[in-house]
């Protein structure tokens, strides 16, 4: 683990540690890359996040999504993972770290950074009309979808973890996570056997 | 744009199992979350099996696990120069509190408090500052009290003691609020003193105090009892984060609670209500007395008050004039020199009075309030009808700032009436009480001696001295302020601000360099000439109070760097540990009034630790809400520290009043208790059985009845409120979950808050914004050309209570005590139908954009509390704001969604 006590604000280029996901097991092999994560906040200045680029993986073909309707996704790990559980939707509206010709298509981890409570149920918790996710069934926290996950009300302590996505043709892949999915120390940890 | 960027971390450190683990609680709001804190040398970590970690768990960990470290739990600091690591996380052991685990944003991110010097927090002040010329320059603790010291001792000589003030936080901590009490009350003996959220040492709810309520008689699971909760002035959501996740909500699912709001914005609680059967009472800001009476008149006139309560609880004419034990002429409201208007003989006299006032009429009452009429009928029956057996539903009251920062008085004694007629106030599930801002940390080391007051009502009585004004009359020559903001956190911000300033800054003696000597001779000469000189003691160099205008800045230590005791409110008491090292030459405030009193000559401030002041404090708690004297008493008995006896408490504490009995101490879950148990037999050992226990605080220890009318009001009232015809709307003020009571830590150093909330911002209605051509996003200019500040004039002479009294509001402007002065604000617009049209809301202690600026500085006569939340003010587009277009910073998302 590296230790902690850097300046976030001394750090205007995001590093990216890269693993790869291999059968029985997580070989990590670190490949520093020095990136500036371009999105359009207007200032020049982009989100700043530590990535954990995981191995890429398509998640959802760009044909398929349709505005408003969100989809189940499981990353880092399989539908074995709980923890792995998100989804991704194309929002209509242009969002930070949107893909797609309209930079409209995010995706997100579906367990609210508060206490864990489910978010997957996106016939309730995905307000379309405003963009937001929520409220979280347990104690009602809401997160801003076009914001990179920020809490818009509630008591979580992070954003929402966001999936980095990418796009090539009509795939889209997932390749990252911005902040650490509720209930694990590492995004990297294995996930437990459900 | 230089805001501090907030970097999603992807994995946190977990404690291995031979990590420290020490017991605290969150340093911020009233309701006071048990935390643990693991820390352990940089260099190794656990892992995430349960065995290889000192949380036990597996990792990753369920839903509601309690165990889940998020990266914003997790800080780097100092212990003996060294670097460890620190986890704070709510305690997953709760029971009391908040149970299992749970925790606001506030609290979620506490561990980012503790200094770091890598991180935002590394602009801690760490040594004492004199200001030569424009710059602050470090100088010894030595020199910095002997200057203080000789400064303080010439002001005294030559002034009196009025003319040395102290600001300071009610709430940091026992052992510094009674350090610092003491040394102002019993050793300088000034009357010009204030708490940071008031002008003078006024009561919060002096009704109340009048009626015989206490504060905060509540127990938390009193919210969960109740079929009906009457929440007034606050969202708990918001700002009660968990008693609303822990309590409320367990109400609402568990036996169906229904929920009122009184609040003039619709915010996630409310929305939360409605969705479950609850009411929404949309009022203007400052109507509430007038609602309250609504509501009251229709219980009235259906015969729903608890009238078998009222009878054995509340007292008749007699009971009452034997007043506070010393018969008519010390009961409360006799005080207040209002000559008859306040007090109601019996309930019997009460009822003809309310029943014959036109602003109970539901008519006239939805007038004033805003509020449709129907919804008093539907909160009456909510609240008071009986059932169809007969039985009657259990009411809670709570209420907050909204609620008694509007119109103290008057609010305060007719939600006290409401609560009469309800039944409430003594039982579980049916009390009355406020739900609280900061934790209660106070505890008075010495006698506010009234009696010397400069400042009187109409008539002998004298009345706390209003600080505001006596400075700003030019009658304070030394100022000692800790841990405020002080011009910020008061009404007519920015006028206070500019005469601070001239005071100090713009007097000609300004030391010149850092020579102890020469500096004293320098501020003597400032004093004499008109001028004042200020200390400011503080965490952080705050602007303007610290920045611009004081003279020395000291550094204090705070949460995790001393050990510290104090209450929540539920009159919980728990050990706050020291878990790391102060910054620099921080030190404790208690230590820092102990090196000042001793240089003033002063006997009694040899304290060695903090343990030392705790255990003196301890009898100045007797018989108080408070009372921890025989906790001190028994770690006596048993040889040990009162600190160290608290800390085997736990995060689980004890509620005071704390009592010994058969060998142990036993908490007290509720105040004015009918239905507490005290042994026959008597007190044990040091043991108070006071009043308050079992019965509420009056002469008889029944409910003495009060009026409330409006026309004590009314005229400030009108004068107030927005003239349409100029463009002006109410800018009411208030908190947001994400930095409430936490503001001084995260508004400037706390990067995931600040993308948040980048700079303050202001709540429109969507036909109130189309009107000024704003969208969401737009940058605005909020601000005002008559924003009242009241001037001089200590001495009242003819009636209070009256329109043609000396206090009252039209007289005060005819003699010429009423001040008009500007004021302007910047704020982010967020259009939004969740604010009544008409009204508008910011964040109300934004540093540099401070929303109290709007607010009237011309506090209730009877009481001397502001009426904060009455901001008036035009507001325009001024262009559009860096975070219109963003997506990092700032959203505009509806925070009235569920």
């Amino acid at each position: 683990m590296q230790e902690n006590m850097n300046s976030e604000a001394e750090h205007p280029c995001l590093s990216r540690r890269r693993f790869l996901l291999m059968s029985g097991g997580v070989t990590v092999s670190t490949i520093l890359l020095a990136s500036c994560n371009k999105s359009d906040d207007g200032d020049g200045e982009g989100q700043q996040a530590l990535v954990a680029g995981y191995a890429r993986k398509k998640i959802a073909t760009l044909g398929e999504l349709q505005t408003d309707e969100p989809a189940p996704i499981f990353y880092p790990y399989d539908n074995t993972d709980l923890n792995s559980l998100g989804f991704i939707v194309k929002l209509g509206t242009p969002a930070g770290g949107g893909v797609g010709p309209a930079s409209d298509i995010v995706a997100f981890s579906s367990l609210c950074t508060h206490v864990g409570g489910d978010l997957s149920n996106t016939k309730k918790t995905y307000m379309k009309e405003h963009k937001i996710l929520g409220p979280c069934p347990l104690h009602l926290t809401t997160f801003d979808l076009t914001r990179h996950g920020m809490v818009v009300a509630g008591h979580a302590t992070e954003s929402l973890p966001q999936i980095v996505l990418e796009v090539d043709g009509d795939d889209v892949y997932a390749t990252g996570v911005l902040g650490l999915i509720y209930g694990k120390r590492d995004n990297a940890d294995l996930p437990i056997v459900i | 744009m230089a805001k501090l960027k907030n970097i999603a971390q992807d994995k946190v450190p977990l404690p291995p199992p031979d990590a420290k683990v020490f017991t605290t609680c969150c340093d911020y709001c009233v309701v006071g979350c048990g935390y643990k804190v693991y820390r352990w040398p940089v260099g190794t970590e656990g892992g995430p099996k349960a065995s290889e970690n000192a949380l036990g768990a597996d990792y990753p960990v369920a839903p509601s696990s309690g165990k889940w470290v998020s990266p914003n739990m997790h800080n780097v600091v100092l212990v003996d120069g060294k670097q460890h690591h620190v986890i704070v996380i709510p305690d997953a052991d709760a029971k009391v509190v908040n149970v299992g685990g749970t925790h606001s944003i506030r609290g979620g991110c506490i561990a980012q408090k503790c200094y770091n010097p890598n991180k935002p927090t590394r602009d801690r002040l760490q040594y004492p500052q004199l200001r030569v010329g424009d710059k602050l320059q470090r100088v010894s603790w030595d020199d910095a009290i002997e200057i203080m010291a000789a400064v303080s001792k010439h002001v005294l000589a030559n002034y009196g003691e009025n003319a040395w003030a102290q600001k300071m936080y009610s709430y940091q901590y026992f052992e510094n609020t009674y350090a610092l009490t003491k040394l102002a009350f019993r050793h300088i003996e000034t009357l010009a003193f204030a708490f940071h959220d008031n002008p003078s040492n006024a009561e919060d709810t002096p009704a109340w105090r009048d009626m015989g309520f206490d504060n905060f008689p509540a127990a938390y699971e009193d919210y969960s009892l109740a079929d009906t909760l009457f929440l007034s002035g606050t969202d708990p959501y918001e700002t009660k984060t968990v008693i609303f996740q822990s309590w409320i909500m367990k109400g609402v699912e568990e036996r169906g609670t229904k929920l009122i709001y009184v609040l003039p914005r619709k915010t996630t609680g409310v929305a939360f209500a409605e969705s479950r059967g609850g009411l929404h009472l949309d009022l203007i800001p400052g109507t509430d007395t007038v609602l309250h009476m609504a509501i009251i008149r229709v219980i009235l006139e259906n015969g729903w008050e608890d009238k078998e309560w009222i009878e054995k609880f509340t007292a008749t004419k007699w009971e009452q004039d034997s007043g506070f034990g010393r018969g008519i002429r010390d009961t409360g409201w006799q005080w207040r020199t209002t000559w008859g208007k306040l007090q109601g003989n019996d309930f019997g006299q009460y009822r003809e009075w309310l029943l014959s006032q036109e602003e109970s009429k539901l008519e006239v009452a939805e007038r004033i309030t805003g509020v449709a009429k129907e919804k008093f009928v539907r909160a009456a029956e909510m609240m008071a009808k009986p059932r169809a057996d007969g039985t009657r539903i259990k009411t809670m009251l709570a209420m907050e700032k909204g609620n008694y920062w509007s119109n103290n008085y008057l609010n305060t004694a007719s939600i006290g009436m409401l609560a009469v007629c309800c039944g409430a106030g003594n039982r579980p599930g049916q009390m009355l009480t406020r739900m609280g801002g900061h934790q209660r940390g106070g505890i008075q080391g010495g006698l506010y001696n009234i009696a010397k007051s400069p400042e009187k009502y109409p008539g002998r009585r004298r009345k706390p001295l209003d600080l505001d004004r006596w400075v700003e009359a030019g009658h304070v020559r030394y100022a000692y302020v800790v841990g405020t903001t002080w011009t910020t956190a008061m009404t007519g911000s920015q006028a206070l601000a500019s005469t601070l300033e001239k005071l100090t800054r713009g007097n000609p003696h300004q030391p010149t360099s850092t020579d102890k000597d020469a500096a004293i001779e320098t501020l003597k000469k400032r004093v004499d000439s008109g001028g004042m000189m200020l200390v400011d003691q503080d965490i952080y160099l705050r602007h303007p109070i610290g920045a611009v205008i004081a003279d020395i800045v000291l550094p204090a230590a705070t949460w995790g760097e001393v050990d510290f005791a104090r209450a929540n409110g539920e009159r919980r008491l728990r050990l706050y540990s020291k878990f790391y090292d102060p910054p620099g030459e921080a030190k404790p405030d208690w230590e820092i009034v102990a090196m000042f009193g001793k240089a003033m000559g002063f006997e009694g401030f040899d304290w060695k630790e903090s343990n030392d002041v705790f255990e003196e404090a301890a009898r100045f708690t007797r018989g108080s809400r408070k009372d921890y004297f025989p906790l001190v008493w028994l770690a006596k008995n048993k040889g040990i520290k009162a600190h160290d006896l608290l800390r085997a408490y736990g995060t689980h504490g004890i509620q005071a009043p704390i009592r010994y009995q058969d060998g142990e101490l036993i908490g007290t879950k509720r105040l004015h208790d009918a239905t507490v148990n005290l042994p026959e037999t008597g007190p044990q050992g040091p043991t108070i059985h006071s009043k308050i226990m079992s019965a509420f605080n009056t002469q008889s220890g029944k409910i003495n009845i009060q009026k409330s009318p409006w026309d004590l009001f009314s005229d400030f009232f009108e004068w107030q409120s927005p003239r349409p015809q100029d463009g002006e709307l109410w800018v009411t003020n208030g908190r947001v979950n994400e930095i409430w009571q936490s503001g001084f830590d995260d508004i400037e150093r706390r990067p995931y808050i600040i993308q948040r909330w980048p700079a303050n911002f202001l709540e429109i209605h969507p036909d109130d914004a189309a009107a000024r051509g704003i969208e969401s996003g737009d940058e605005l200019r909020v601000y005002s050309d008559r924003v009242p500040v009241q001037v001089s004039g200590f001495q009242g002479v003819r009636g209070a209570g009256k329109l043609d009294g000396d206090f009252s509001f039209t007289t005060l402007m005819k003699n010429g005590h009423i001040k008009l002065e500007k004021a302007s604000v910047s704020a982010v617009a967020i259009v939004t139908p969740a604010v009544k049209k008409g009204v508008s809301f910011m964040f109300n202690l934004h540093t540099k954009n401070p929303a109290n600026s709007l607010a009237p500085r011309v506090p209730d006569p009877l009481s001397d509390n502001y009426r904060y939340k009455l901001g008036v003010g035009k507001v325009e587009k001024v262009g559009e704001s860096p975070y219109k277009h963003s997506f990092e910073q700032m959203s505009f998302g509806r925070r009235d969604l569920v």
